[in-house]
């Protein structure tokens, strides 16, 4: 049995099938699982290398056929995709969706499972290129290294590759059993979403194609944020590493206590008004009237309940900028926040989410992560948009006063001319 | 009532119309029927190539600091000391702006406040503010961006790919100009640029949505009219008068090689070409997006066999870029063996010149760009820079489609006999 969800809008032309298997995963388990996913991406039984794979879907009109992963918090995703064209609008009406659905089948349950290792020997070098050149975009790592300062020791910490010693160590027997584990130990959510006129029994179909398919946790089985921290944290921890670089990257790392998932739409407000649009606090005064950086943004997520901030700066001005954007975090506990700031992050959240219905990969992804939220409700845009409308000033504040900063993470450049 | 012309894409089910405002200025509206959201833009025909021009209001001849068509690109988005992003953001609408090499635009996405997006656009860009104060502080923020993208191993590899293949045009300037160059741009600069490239005739406004479109050119022009009082009175528009300097046909460096804390190297292959125009232009971006896929993506048997020995992780790409002043290919990719990648895809490109095309897969590919386009028009920013591509170059709207649907392997083999070794750079970056 397999969780299986349709969103269907006829403005757009195409669909997206989307296959997630969601599971538990250590450190070595996740470094196994990028591999693996590599892995089942590049051939099966009935193509043998990914030649075979572009020529069948060139020949469905250009499928895209994707393999993905991503951490839901402390879980770990696998997300197989394909997206094409409805009927109605390919030459002759070509119907592809079939085909398309079968292929994605075989590329997860018809596979060579010798795990021949040569091929393996190669997926480990791509998977330890990603893990080795994290540090190339500086943001970006600075990000990563807060998520795992903050986290750590949560699977949460761990890097969406793995980590370099699991990876060069993983043998093909392994690699079998991660397989196995993946097959009968998720939780497996198919979401078909797009412009399904025509397609009225598309959920029997699927169902019939992935009928060995076996779904073994329920969304409220799976805990994704186990939060293994030891009590809480007062005192705010500085961390520095030296990089040859022009400019530098500052990060905080922020906590909060005691969610319930209706925080949520609260902390999504509280997170607009700090950082995440140009009418925030961090946009208005680190980078408008400070002129300290040109990025400056903070980042709101969901399954773990943290936030971070990060900013690209020059060195010399580190302390500067610690004192501002701690100047605003204080200014957000003290309900120091005008009218003009809270409305316009209440309606910049409203025309996102309702952006995200004119996107078929939005829907899906936004279904999914309210199916683990939630626990089985299908929540609406709609309903999430009331629920926004609804948060106060003094719930914003209220979630100020729970927010903690636990790190404070400099990537340095040294090399300022 | 205003006169449109009508572009009609039966494939795609989508229809755009355009009309051209008394005192110059070309509106596009592209109906996407059932869409929530829609996109207003404001945009000027000038960008980080143009430097050297007839000053509008003095007829003078000028030349100005290289970064500043990106310098004037900030300070409009700006009212008043409020950055525009966030008086947009205030009515509860993202907006944003860039500037490449030969445009410039300011855009905003809204799903219910079209119209009070469309008059803040207007207003941003027709009003401009520019003081010495808010001047000096640009700099400081324009100076972090600068210095962000010389720390980026992609932008360090194309624009060293451009610096070898160009002597002197200006595309091979970073768009953001240098430190040393931003810091000689003056409000009077600022204004002088302003009044000769943001006048109507050398601009263009984009709707992409469900909009109707008679309401939303009414709309454009009354708000225009508020900023124009000689508007129902204008009689000529004049042409901008823009030089930009043709490079000469060799190239500048065969090689250019830079270090950088970086684990993947990168490589930037460029082969210039002679400029075309107009159609052709289009023809090309066509043509280079079946090479890329017909020679290059995993379809083939060159990047099965590089990945196979480890060379390649994922497949290289093959772009064109160009206007009427310059052209040019440029391939990326990266690799820890960067110098075996490097033979490997020069030595491939000869071999294929020589070569028969393959017509079963040629007819794949076409399959594929076919089925790509339709699932394209699902996404609204397609639309928009479809808009913007053609009417730089001045074709109907859907000459890509067109050309597409009639592209022979002819076409490819005589593209890729326009590809030279003497034209050939390589930018390494490792």
């Amino acid at each position: 049995m397999i969780n299986c969800y349709k969103i269907n809008d006829e403005k757009f032309k195409s669909i997206y099938f989307s296959v997630n298997f969601t599971m538990n995963s250590n450190e070595q388990e996740i470094s196994q699982n990028a591999i693996l996913a590599s892995v089942l991406s590049k051939s099966s039984k009935k193509f043998k290398n990914q030649s075979e794979i572009e020529k069948y879907l060139n020949n469905l009109y250009g499928a895209n056929f994707d393999v993905n992963v991503e951490k839901f918090g402390d879980l770990y995703n696998i997300e197989f995709s394909i997206e094409c064209v409805n009927k109605k609008f390919l030459p002759n009406n070509e119907d592809v969706v079939k085909y398309s659905l079968k292929f994605l089948h075989s590329m997860i349950y018809e596979q060579d499972l010798s795990f021949d290792s040569e091929i393996v020997n190669r997926e480990k070098e791509y998977i330890l290129d990603r893990i080795r050149s994290k540090k190339d975009d500086k943001l970006k790592y600075g990000v990563i290294k807060t998520e795992e300062l903050i986290c750590a020791p949560d699977n949460f910490s761990v890097f969406l590759y793995g980590s370099e010693e699991y990876v060069k160590n993983t043998t093909s027997a392994e690699l079998y059993n991660r397989y196995l584990g993946m097959l009968n130990s998720s939780c497996i959510t198919v979401i078909v979403s797009g412009n399904l006129s025509g397609y009225d029994d598309i959920e029997t179909e699927i169902k019939d194609i992935f009928s060995d398919a076996n779904s073994k946790f329920s969304y409220n089985e799976l805990d994704y944020d186990t939060h293994n921290v030891n009590g809480e944290k007062n005192n705010i921890e500085e961390v520095n590493e030296k990089s040859d670089t022009n400019q530098s990257v500052i990060t905080f790392g922020l906590r909060v206590k005691d969610t319930t998932c209706d925080d949520f739409f609260v902390l999504n407000l509280y997170n607009a008004i700090l950082g995440a649009t140009p009418s925030s606090k961090l946009f208005q005064n680190v980078r408008e009237k400070e002129s300290l950086a040109y990025t400056v943004r903070s980042r709101f997520y969901r399954f773990k309940s943290i936030i971070i901030i990060y900013a690209g700066i020059e060195e010399k001005n580190y302390e500067k900028a610690k004192q501002v954007i701690e100047k605003e975090l204080e200014d957000m506990k003290n309900a120091k926040i005008s009218d003009e700031e809270f409305n316009a992050s209440k309606s910049s959240i409203i025309a996102d989410l309702a952006e995200w219905k004119d996107s078929k990969i939005a829907l899906s992804k936004m279904l999914i992560s309210n199916l683990f939220v939630y626990h089985n409700t299908n929540i609406k845009i709609e309903t999430m948009i009331e629920k926004i409308k609804e948060v106060t000033l003094e719930d914003v504040v209220n979630v100020a006063n729970r927010i903690n900063v636990e790190k404070i993470f400099l990537l340095g450049g040294e090399t300022n001319e | 009532m205003n006169k449109f012309q009508v572009s009609v894409n039966e494939r795609l089910g989508e229809n755009t119309y355009k009309t051209v405002l008394k005192n110059g200025l070309e509106v596009y509206i592209c109906k996407k029927q059932g869409f929530k959201k829609k996109i207003g833009m404001f945009g000027t025909k000038y960008g980080s190539i143009i430097n050297d021009f007839v000053d509008i209001t003095t007829n003078e001849r000028m030349r100005v600091p290289d970064g500043i068509a990106h310098f004037l690109e900030h300070k409009l988005f700006e009212q008043e000391g409020a950055n525009a992003l966030d008086l947009f953001s205030k009515i509860g609408v993202s907006s944003n702006a860039y500037t490449t090499f030969d445009h410039t635009v300011y855009f905003f996405e809204t799903i219910d406040k079209f119209k009070e997006g469309i008059e803040l656009l207007i207003k941003l860009v027709k009003t401009p503010y520019f003081t010495k104060e808010n001047v000096d502080k640009e700099q400081g923020i324009i100076g972090q961006e600068i210095m962000m993208y010389d720390d980026d191993p992609s932008f360090a590899v194309y624009f060293n790919a451009l610096r070898a293949m160009y002597n002197t045009h200006p595309v091979r300037i970073d768009i953001a100009g240098t430190i040393e160059s931003i810091s000689h741009i003056t409000k009077d600069l600022l204004y002088t640029c302003y009044n000769t490239f943001y006048s109507p005739q050398n601009m263009f406004i984009i709707v992409v949505g469900d909009v109707d479109v008679n309401e939303t050119v009414k709309l454009i022009e009354e708000n225009i009219k508020l900023y124009e009082k000689d508007y129902d009175k204008k009689l000529e528009v004049k042409e901008v008068t823009k030089y930009i300097e043709q490079d000469k046909e060799a190239i500048c460096k065969k090689e250019i090689r830079k270090k950088m804390p970086v684990y993947m190297p990168k490589l930037c292959m460029g082969y210039k070409l002679k400029n075309v125009e107009k159609e052709e232009i289009i023809k090309r971006q066509v043509v280079c997006d079946i090479i890329s896929d017909l020679y290059f993506s995993k379809i083939t048997p060159f990047f099965e066999a590089e990945y196979n020995k480890g060379i390649l992780s994922d497949p290289v790409s093959f772009d064109f870029e160009g206007t009427s002043s310059f052209s040019h290919v440029v391939i990326n990719a990266e690799s820890t063996k960067i110098d075996e990648l490097k033979n490997d895809i020069h030595n491939y490109i000869n071999k294929i010149k020589k070569e028969d095309v393959d017509k079963e897969l040629f007819e794949i590919v076409k399959k594929k760009k076919i089925g790509n386009i339709i699932k394209d028009s699902d996404n609204l920013n397609v639309s928009y820079r479809r808009i913007i591509e053609t009417l730089l170059e001045k074709v109907d709207v859907y000459t890509d489609v067109e050309i597409l649907e009639n592209i022979t392997v002819n076409d490819i083999k005589s593209f890729l006999n326009e590809l030279e070794d003497e034209k050939l750079v390589f930018s390494i970056v490792e």
